[in-house]
């Protein structure tokens, strides 16, 4: 099919009744939402097999050294936990109670997982918002610079800071990080989400910097917003490296294109080339990494949020692993899951409304 | 290519601005110190949470202890951190002449943060509901030969007894530890409290005060952070603080904290990490109850007629420098003779049987004939004893050994895949810790032949009958002759047994010059009240 023929065929389709993007798009959806369901039950029996594979026993995890020893205590902590039923059952159990929005009770918080979950993500949530959106603004700016100024000096020193960001150990820098702007210069606050003294605005979002602003209490803002700082910076310099090779590799290719020479040729200023033509061309690319860096840090950033007591699901999920808590490794297992699917679901969307050509095929 | 004209420095200029600004607003906006501005003092304790929960019934943990402590009141208590003398804190007690009775009698006026008043039924619906969940904590309220529960009745509007069938001298040690909390059985029954495994108060419990103790939670996260406030009801003296902020913080940020004022106490630093703290903060430095010990397996199928050979675990003892190892573990660690900590009665301090001698530890081996085997050392790799890592105390312990002539192959482990194996008692040897559930010395006689940790080391009942017929000897006696009993249990222990007591580490506390009495507890590790 020459591209005239397919104008033609997309000229068709949107003049069908039903709408321009309505059938392909909505079948894609639906198509991907299945998947993603699968996906999901997938991922809980991966999830589930793997955790029930390590040896080691959550019975001899979650006891004492006394109540190990105790067979009466034992039993009655295998029939708490249903760690009495065979495993192809307790999978079953497990997925029910699934089905009904019920990922079972930790064994080490003894809170439902579901309540956990919903106070440790929305932690993540603000620091990966906070982190993406400061990453895209510098990474892309700096991938620009680089690409703009290619085997210049300004390249080489982006290139430089961009390799130490992807490559200075995270619990190095955020020990570093905070000894420096906490305890040496007084330019941040200490860790945590606010203040010590401070008490959290009434959850809504759990976003302590929405909330505040919702329960209209501007020095908890500043004050949550302040505690961002530093856990963010740190995440920030590894995305931002991670970003800026991408979009400087992206908009390199995008530079070398007929339409940009094109566009030059025309006489058009280097600003509109730059922004209406090499940045959108370059935008998939720099899209599907923005959106793997987001699914990462929703994962949660195990040591970052150690060292900076944040309470995110990485630190929920660290103690979860180590202490065999294999419901909570479950929930985290989903939540993780969820958090890949929907961003790539979000970024295949985005796609389609970025470029055309998705639309049709 | 070509260069497209534009100015990409400003451009760059503008997204870094962009960033700037946004990072700038933030940071300006919080304060870099909290502490005990305003009229209620804050108090901000940095602590490295092993909390599950703040149910007394069901917590066994040190945070949990810490928790509980501030919250609870317990029948019996302790004076800041001398565990050796049971005080009245609820109730007064006496035992019987044979100790197999306490009788508790209600002492003065105490009343819940509800404003109910304790009374005696309050204390025995506690202890009974200790004994209905079967949780961490249950064994305090069971026989510790039979696993039977203790019989717990009230008397009269004033008294309870507890009634064992054998005697039981370290029950008013056990009565202080906090997961006895006595609750408030009216508040809680209507929150589904009961005597019986059905309980369901836990929940009610994490998120809410049932208490007379000096505060009561604000709010509570198992993960994060546990937030108290005054006890309106409390009858005792007011804390300093009005408000107490337990934060969880690991060890490298705990000194941050407490070095940048974030928090006012640190509890979790090793001997590294308070060196060069600074002069502006003060270093508090006891012994921590925790025994460190090696252990050689006395079963023939995993000892593979090594380290079952009595004269190999002579030349082990022998040929560990145990000044070296406490070195590797920091100053202010000490060497206990046995494995009753030397804090506790009836601790002893070492001896001929576990003092360096390389020469001694050679012959022995010699004796054992001893062909060089590789005996494999089996650690948690990812617990610390207060701090010290157990692979650095596996690398000297492997290093001691290797230099008197016996091979030893490291084997380190996650704790969680660790505990299966040595409880099942299939490790060839290894390094573990005790921490106590009870300041008593009845507490490690399950270090001795058939019992749980005897056990653990292949050391079956009749094995040592000098150490077990020691052993019932100490849990038998009473009164003045406890200490000596379990003195010669544990000499007995040394000369014949399978443990080798390594070390008890160094705890360390840094607080800010400004907070004065923090004691350091073996039960409840710290109590925020008395802090001032």
């Amino acid at each position: 099919m020459t591209q005239l023929d397919e104008r033609a065929e997309t000229a068709a389709r949107a003049s069908r009744p039903g709408g321009r993007l309505s059938s392909p798009l909505v079948r894609y959806i639906a198509i991907r939402l299945v998947v993603s369901l699968l996906l999901l039950v997938g991922v809980t029996i991966v999830t589930f097999v793997l955790t029930n594979l390590v040896p080691a026993s959550p019975v001899t995890a979650a006891l004492g050294e006394r109540a190990s020893s105790d067979p009466k205590i034992v039993a009655a902590f295998k029939a708490a936990q249903g760690l009495d039923k065979p495993l192809p059952v307790q999978y079953a159990i497990y997925l029910g109670h699934l089905l009904q929005g019920n990922l079972g009770t930790s064994i080490q918080t003894h809170d439902a997982v579901t309540q956990d979950l919903a106070a440790a993500f929305p932690a993540t949530v603000e620091l990966a918002l906070f982190v993406i959106v400061l990453s895209v603004i510098i990474g892309l700016g700096l991938g620009l610079i680089a690409a703009l100024r290619h085997n210049r000096l300004p390249d080489q020193i982006i290139r430089v800071v961009s390799l130490l960001g992807i490559s200075v150990p995270t619990f190095w820098l955020a020990v570093a990080v905070y000894f420096l702007f906490f305890f040496v210069l007084h330019w941040a606050p200490g860790s945590g989400r606010l203040d010590p003294a401070d008490t959290p605005p009434p959850t809504v979002t759990g976003l302590f910097t929405v909330d505040a602003l919702l329960a209209g209490q501007p020095a908890v803002f500043f004050d949550a917003l302040s505690h961002l700082v530093l856990p963010g910076l740190v995440l920030t310099l590894y995305t931002v490296g991670l970003l800026v090779r991408f979009a400087r590799s992206a908009i390199l290719d995008v530079l070398s294109q007929d339409y940009v020479r094109a566009a030059r040729a025309k006489g058009l200023p280097g600003g509109q080339v730059v922004f209406r033509y090499v940045l959108r061309g370059a935008l998939l690319p720099i899209l599907t990494i923005v959106g793997l860096a987001f699914g990462s840090l929703l994962s949660g950033t195990v040591l970052t949020e150690q060292v900076f007591a944040w309470g995110g699901i990485g630190q929920y999920a660290f103690r979860a692993a180590t202490a065999l808590d294999l419901p909570a490794v479950l929930g985290v297992g989903l939540i993780v899951g969820v958090v890949y699917i929907a961003t790539n679901f979000v970024i295949d969307v985005i796609y389609g409304v970025v470029d055309p050509r998705v639309r049709v095929g | 290519m070509s260069r497209v004209p534009v100015r990409p420095a400003a451009l760059g200029a503008t997204a870094l601005a962009a960033a700037l600004v946004l990072a700038g607003c933030s940071a300006g906006g919080g304060s870099s110190n909290s502490s005990s501005g305003g009229p209620t003092k804050t108090l901000v304790v940095d602590n490295t949470f092993d909390l599950k929960t703040s149910d007394p019934a069901r917590a066994f943990e040190l945070t949990g202890s810490i928790v509980d402590k501030a919250i609870y009141e317990t029948a019996l208590t302790f004076q800041g951190d001398d565990t050796t003398k049971p005080l009245p804190q609820l109730a007064t007690f006496k035992e019987s002449s044979d100790n197999k009775v306490l009788t508790l009698t209600l002492n003065g006026k105490h009343a819940f943060s509800s404003g109910n008043p304790v009374t005696i039924d309050d204390i025995v619906w506690s202890y009974k509901r200790v004994q209905a969940i079967a949780g961490n904590p249950s064994f305090l309220l069971t026989d510790q030969s039979t696993g039977k529960n203790l019989d717990i009745a009230k008397t009269s509007s004033t008294t309870m007894t507890i009634t064992d069938t054998n005697p039981n001298p370290a029950l008013p040690f056990i009565l202080p530890n906090p997961s006895l909390g006595v609750l408030d059985s009216k508040v809680l029954t209507k929150h589904g409290g009961t005597t019986t495994k059905s309980d369901g108060a836990e929940q009610y419990l994490n998120g809410h005060s049932a208490g007379s103790g000096p505060y009561a939670l604000t709010s509570y996260s198992a993960t994060t952070k546990v937030v108290f406030g005054p006890n309106p009801h409390y009858v005792g003296s007011k804390p300093t603080y009005g408000r107490v902020v337990l934060q969880n913080v690991t060890g490298p940020s705990q000194k941050i904290d407490v070095q940048g004022n974030q928090a006012q106490i640190a509890t979790g630093l090793n001997a590294q990490q308070v060196q060069g703290i600074g002069s502006s903060l003060k270093v508090l430095k006891s012994t921590s109850p925790d025994v460190g010990y090696l252990w050689l397996n006395q079963n023939p199928t995993y000892g593979k007629g090594v380290t079952n050979n009595a004269a190999f675990v002579t030349a082990v003892r022998k040929g560990l420098n145990y000044q070296d190892i406490l070195a590797v573990a920091g100053t202010g660690s000490s060497q206990p003779g046995g494995m009753v900590p030397s804090q506790f009665l009836g601790s002893i301090k070492p001896d001929a049987t576990n003092t360096y001698d390389a020469s001694a530890a050679k012959a022995a081996l010699t004796k054992a004939g001893y062909k060089g085997q590789t005996v494999t050392l089996s650690y948690p790799t990812d617990a610390t004893l207060s701090g010290v890592e157990f692979s650095t105390l596996a690398q000297k312990v492997q290093s001691q050994l290797e230099a008197v002539g016996v091979k030893v192959k490291l084997a380190g482990t996650p704790i969680s895949t660790l505990l299966d194996a040595y409880r099942a008692g299939k490790l060839q040897a290894g390094i573990m810790y005790w921490g106590p559930d009870f300041p008593d010395p009845s507490d490690y006689t399950t270090f001795s032949p058939g019992e749980a940790l005897g056990l653990r080391a292949g050391w079956a009942a009749s094995m040592s009958p000098e150490v077990t017929k020691a052993k019932q000897a100490a849990e038998a006696s009473t009164g003045t002759g406890r200490a000596a009993a379990y003195e010669a249990w544990q000499r007995a222990a040394n000369q014949n047994g399978p443990f080798v007591p390594l070390l008890q580490p160094a705890r360390y506390f840094v607080t800010a010059s400004s907070v004065t009495d923090v004691k350091p507890n073996a039960v409840w590790t710290v109590d925020l009240a008395a802090i001032k």
